[in-house]
């Protein structure tokens, strides 16, 4: 990571906003919401609120690329973004198949974005052992 | 693609970040152009030629 770097700085900010507003909706959810009960237009309204942080999220990578004028920190980037979604959508497909024909639990689809945020932890991982350097965050 | 990079620089007692820094790039930029694991672009290839004030050809090299 290049703290120094004001790219870096703003996409910190940026995704530090949208991960406490996805938390703490994600925590009202849990408390306002009945477990099981038929959907109304106030359970859907609390639930747009973490889809909202997450497109919050991808703006602010989105940002990061265009404002980071380093071409090889931008790489790391990319790739760790490259590296996150193809461990998700394989990872999904897998399951999904297992879950279709076989007796697997369900995996609720809430999960798969903290999947991809930790894949790009992966992905971080990965430039490192291939690179030598992880990239931001 | 190999390149003169580290020489270039050691001639010059640079560290990769005083190279970084004229360059405008990172550190981790410089290190990863000297150790072959990242080839540069056209334009940052003609910006560490005019740093060095040499021809592209003669810091970059094909295999």
């Amino acid at each position: 990571m290049s703290p120094r770097n004001p790219a870096f700085r703003s996409y910190q900010r940026r995704m530090a906003l949208a991960t406490v507003v996805y938390v703490a909706a994600i925590f009202a959810a849990s408390t306002i919401l009945h477990h099981r009960a038929a959907p109304s237009p106030e359970a859907i309204g609390v639930a747009l609120v973490p889809g909202l942080a997450i497109l919050f999220m991808i703006y602010a990578i989105a940002r990061l690329l265009l404002e980071l004028d380093d071409e090889y920190l931008r790489l790391l980037e990319v790739r760790k973004a490259l590296f996150a979604t193809a461990l998700t959508l394989a990872g999904c497909s897998v399951w999904g198949v297992l879950e279709i024909f076989t007796a697997v639990p369900p995996l609720p689809v809430f999960w798969v974005f903290p999947l991809w945020a930790v894949g790009l932890a992966g992905g971080a991982m990965f430039n490192k052992a291939t690179l030598g350097t992880g990239g931001c965050a | 693609m190999n390149n003169r990079l580290k020489v270039l620089r050691a001639e010059r007692n640079w560290s990769q970040q005083d190279l970084a820094e004229q360059l405008g790039v990172s550190r981790q930029s410089v290190n990863a152009i000297e150790t072959g694991k990242y080839d540069p672009s056209l334009p940052l290839a003609f910006r560490i030629a005019e740093l060095f004030a040499l021809s592209i050809e003669a810091i970059f090299q094909r295999d």
